[in-house]
This record gives C-alpha cells, structure tokens and sequence, in this order.
C-alpha cells in the first residue's frame, strides 16, 4: 500500500521495466521523508477532533461524577466530588428505567419498519415501469432532502387537532376524528412521531440497497426462475445473502440515529416534552438545561453512549471488514 | 474506480436490447400492474407532506383555519412568505446563518483534506487509530457531548458568539469530511503520483497538480454535506446563543412557540429554510449514500 511498495509497477502502461535510477530514488524518498509528513498533515484535525469531541467525552465522564449546579457554573468553582451517587440516583429512578425502555422499543419498531419498507421499496423500483421509477426516485429525494426540523414542523400540523388533514381525512372515511388531539394518548403520539421517522428515514434505506440490487446477476435470478424456484425462494437464497452486507449496514446506522431521537419528540411536543414523550436524549438534555443539572445529565449520556457502544463497535467493525479502510 | 474497469466487449453482444439490467423472466402482466399501483401508492404517501407544506404556504390564513381543508389554494398568496421574512430576526438569522455554514465549511474542508491525504496516501503508525477515531466519533449522539461543550463554551466566554458555534461545527462535520475525501483520494491511482514522481516532480508538486485537481468533485460533493449538516444544526446554537445569534433552524424553532397556531408562516419560513439544502442536496445526492456505506455498494 506504502508509496515505496517495491512490487507495484510504475505506470501500467506501456509495459516494460521501469528506469532502474528511479526506482531506486523513489525508494529512498519515500523511506526517508515521508516519516513525519502524514502526522503533520493529520495533526489539525486531531488537534480539533480531540480539543473538541475527544476532550468534551472526557469532560462529560468526569462531570458525571461531580455535582455541578447553576452555582458552580458561573461562579467558575469546581463541583464537588459525588463518587457514584449521580450513578445511583439515575439507576433508581424508575422514570429513568421506563425512558430506557421507551427508547430501545422505538427504536426496534422504528428500525425494523424502515429497513423491511426500505427495502420492499427498493425491490419495488426494480419491477415497475421505468417513468413510475424515476417518480419514485425524485419523491424519496426531496423526503431525504428535508431538514429533521422542517419535516417535524411539516408532521405537526399534519396532525394539528383542529385544522390537520389527517384528522379531515380520517373524518371523511367515517371515522369521528374532529379535534381529535394525537398526543393526549402516548400510544398515539408516539404512532405519530414513528411515521415521521420512518417517512423519513425510508429514502436513505431504498436507495442504497436498489443500488445493492443491481449488483444481483439477473441470469442467477432467471436461472432459479427456469429451475422452479418461487419468487420467495428466489429472494431468500440469492438477493438477501449478496445484499446482506449492505443491509447489516443501513440497519446498524439507522439503529445508531434512532436510538439517539431528539429534534422529533422535542419539537412536536414545543420543546417542553411531558415523561411520556422523553427519549433518553431528551431527558438528559432536559435534566441538564431546563432543571440546570449538568452531573446528572451527564450520567444519563454516559448511559446512553455505553448502551449504544455495542451497535457502534459492530458498525465500526463491518466497516473494517469490507475492507474499505485499507 | 475508473482506472481498473475492463473492456469486455462479449458480454455487451450478449446483453439483450431493452430493459437489459431487470429480470423479466417468470414475471405476469398482473404481477406488473399491481407493482406500478403499490409504487404510485407510496409515491402518494411520501409526496403527501411536501405537497401540504407547499399548499398550506400559498393559503391566505382564513383559508388555513378551517377543519375542511382546501386541496389546491382557492385565493394564492404571497403573504405568509412575506410576513416570514419581514418576522423579526428572520434576515439577521439568514445572515448568521450563511457566515456559520461558510465559515464551518471552509474550515473543515481544509484541515479534512490534509487529514484524508495522511490517511489514504501514507503508510504510518497509528494510521489505523485514526481511522477508528473518525468513524468513532460520528457515532456519539451529539446531544451527549452538549453539556460538557456548553461548560467549555462558557469557560472560554465564548457563549453568545458566532466564533464559537463556527468552531463546533467544523468538528461536527469533519469525521464525515475526513472520511468521504479519504475515498476520493483512494480513488486516484497511485500510478499516477508514482509517475508524476519519476517524472521528476517533487511532492508537493504532486499534491498540486494531481491529487487536488482529480479530488475537485470530491471536495465539491463534500462541502454541500457539510453546508447541508450545518445549515440544519440547531440544537447547539438554540442553547448556546441568545436571540440575536441564532441561525435560520433555530429561528424556525422559535417561532414556532412564539406564533403558536400561525400556521400560514410557519409553513412558509420552513420552506424558505429547507430550500437551499434542497436545492444542495439534490446536486450531490449520488455521493451522499457512499460516504456512509463506502465500500459496501461496488459500483
């Protein structure tokens, strides 16, 4: 891979030894001078990514062991040592358990319902016409294109209860939803801001696995066809085991994204979500800023980032073994 | 990519005429119909909220406050994007928010491209580290990171400026940067520096007028996502900063608890800030997806 790998050739073509001299001095160039050149041009953005991702992370572990309160904070002293009792505090409180919970299970259902419609979606383009194909293209692409922000404001007057479109349509196939208000009930609430995230989410998963599917050979599809195999049989035993790579993928980074849920329930719910509507990003940064308790928020994030650990060691890890990073 | 792809003019004779890349065998006339109905059925469902935002924006608000909806403006209007924009803060958080996005870009774009040069041209120790760091810290929810960074901001006496949110955003949108230019780099053969370097060429030189001009797209394709993650980012600025610096995002967050049920505005000021990423996103949509699955879709 090195600049002086001694078997790479040194133009392909035309063919034929390359000048004995160079070779020679291209070896020696590259084993004396390129020692400190990739530390230096990498050292910036070290120096940024560790002043600011590397050093808050750290902050963030010692603040959670600490006491730091409103006073604290302006008066520029150091917060008292707690040991564990942030720890304790989070881990006892049944509001904390309930917003775990709350999270993990939106983020299967979120997760499972974008990668399964993403993914029928992108078998889908392969089957209908091609004009009805680049519709579909064009469509996912403005849904993808849209600000989280945007789309949640977009969402909440969908479902605003006395002039949303949703409540009308529902009302016009005979249901009685006139001023029916969507996040009274948290089932229905939660129904509300899942859509918003699947809506959103499915044009990222159908676009990168149709590209997966073209690279499905469609003489192996046709030759299974020819032998008798049912279209489910197909499906199962050729296109899932060549686009099950890219499928680990896409779920692994939506379940990073979803289970990190802030912009949605924070802003249908005007910045102020009642327990029911907390996610575990929401309560840690409302613990930390609206209650003024930055220790225990922090020990919520710490929480969180450790329950996340194991998806983002397996993503970081698949990304490896494509072998894209050598 | 370009480089290695062979001719293979067999293959091309073999392939048939129309349609040559979708499987058409075992397949019924029925079976289609009922594909192109279940597409033209989710086409409806996901252009459904784009098309309401447009059609609420245009409605004069007597229009909008009903529960029996109007599917195309009866009387169209410009006045919910004009009341948007004259709204207070509106044009301060558009300037603020063009410097920011500038200024985060331009900053990541530079000292990205250095880093993804070490990364994709170099064989060194600790390259492997580094590699892991960025795709690492991609990972971590942002929303963790706000307290500590909100403590150092506050530290620097840097809370309530512009300055300090640019700096953040450089780091937010630098893992991805690194990584993205890092493939594009990778993608230029190593051939062509070697020879540029027999032919007499110094390194530098070979940076010059190989690898930055062939990474031209890719650094094009990678400022638009930056301008585009920027241009989003609200939640550090809505806590960092006070009215007066805020950027477009937070300005629509705002104005949301402020104006409560106008909804005419809101609708206008969102489309007004969605569309120049839109408009981005659209030019460079090809290369968003093969930053965060490189490698996975081999094209």
């Amino acid at each position: 891979m090195s600049v002086a790998s001694p078997s790479a050739p040194a133009r392909p073509t035309p063919p034929g030894p390359p000048a004995p001299g160079a070779h020679v001095r291209r070896k020696r160039r590259s084993s004396t001078s390129s020692g400190l050149v990739p530390y230096a041009l990498a050292l910036p953005a070290l120096f940024l990514l560790f002043a600011l991702l590397g050093y808050p992370m750290v902050r963030m572990v010692v603040l959670s062991f600490q006491n730091m309160r409103l006073r604290e904070l302006f008066a520029g002293l150091t917060p008292p040592w707690v040991g564990l009792d942030n720890y304790t505090k989070v881990l006892t409180d049944s509001v904390f358990w309930t917003v775990a919970l709350r999270t993990t299970v939106f983020t299967v259902v979120s997760v499972a319902l974008t990668v399964t419609i993403g993914l029928a979606v992108a078998m889908l383009m392969r089957r209908v016409a091609p004009s009805i194909r680049i519709a579909m293209i064009v469509v996912m692409m403005f849904v993808w294109a849209m600000p989280q922000l945007v789309a949640t404001q977009i969402f909440r007057w969908l479902v605003d209860a006395d002039f949303g479109v949703i409540n009308y349509l529902l009302t016009l196939i005979g249901l009685d939803y006139e001023s029916h208000s969507w996040f009274a009930e948290p089932l229905e609430g939660w129904a509300v801001i899942t859509s918003l995230v699947v809506w959103a989410g499915i044009p990222f998963i159908a676009i990168t696995l149709n590209a997966g599917l073209t690279q499905v050979p469609k003489e192996l599809i046709e030759a299974a066809t020819v032998d008798g195999a049912s279209p489910w049989q197909a499906f199962r035993n050729i296109t899932l085991p060549i686009l099950k790579q890219l499928i680990v993928i896409v779920t692994t980074l939506s379940a990073i994204w979803n289970f990190g849920l802030f912009t949605q329930p924070w802003v249908i719910r005007d910045g102020r979500p009642s327990s029911d509507y907390q996610t575990l990003a929401t309560y840690a940064y409302s613990t930390a800023f609206k209650t003024n308790n930055y220790s225990l928020g922090s020990a919520i994030s710490v929480i969180t980032v450790i329950l996340l650990a194991a998806v983002m060691v397996f993503y970081i890890r698949q990304m490896f073994k494509i072998g894209d990073v050598d | 990519m370009a480089a290695v792809a062979p001719v293979v003019p067999i293959r091309k004779r073999r392939r048939r005429p129309i349609d040559s890349d979708t499987v058409t065998v075992g397949r019924s006339r029925a079976g289609t119909l009922f594909a192109n109905l279940a597409a033209i059925g989710f086409i409806v469902v996901m252009a459904f909220p784009v098309y309401w935002v447009l059609n609420t924006a245009f409605k004069p608000s007597n229009e909008i406050l009903r529960f029996e909806p109007t599917f195309i403006p009866n009387s169209p209007t410009f006045d919910n994007f004009k009341s948007a924009f004259n709204a207070p803060f509106f044009q301060q958080d558009l300037l603020n928010s063009v410097i920011i996005t500038l200024g985060a870009v331009a900053g990541a774009i530079v000292v990205g491209f250095l880093a993804a040069l070490a990364i994709a041209r170099f064989q060194f120790y600790g390259r492997k580290a580094i590699i892991l760091v960025v795709l690492g810290v991609q990972m971590v929810p942002l929303v963790a990171l706000l307290i500590p960074l909100y403590l150092m901001m506050q530290g620097f006496g840097r809370t309530k400026e512009l300055p300090g949110v640019i700096i953040v955003y450089i780091v937010l949108i630098l893992p991805y940067t690194v990584w993205t230019l890092r493939g594009f780099i990778s993608g230029i053969p190593r051939e062509l520096d070697e020879a540029a370097l027999i032919d007499g060429c110094t390194r530098a030189q070979v940076f010059w007028r190989i690898i930055l001009p062939l990474t031209g797209p890719g650094l094009v394709a990678t400022s638009v996502y930056g301008f585009i993650q920027a241009w989003n980012e609200f939640i550090i600025i809505n806590t960092f900063n006070d009215q007066a610096q805020q950027n477009l995002m937070a300005w629509l967050l705002q104005n949301q608890t402020q104006r409560g049920t106008f909804w005419g505005p809101l609708m206008a000021g969102s489309i007004l800030t969605a569309i120049p990423v839109v408009i981005f996103f659209l030019i460079i949509q090809r290369n968003i997806a093969t930053g965060l699955t490189a490698g996975a879709v081999k094209g």
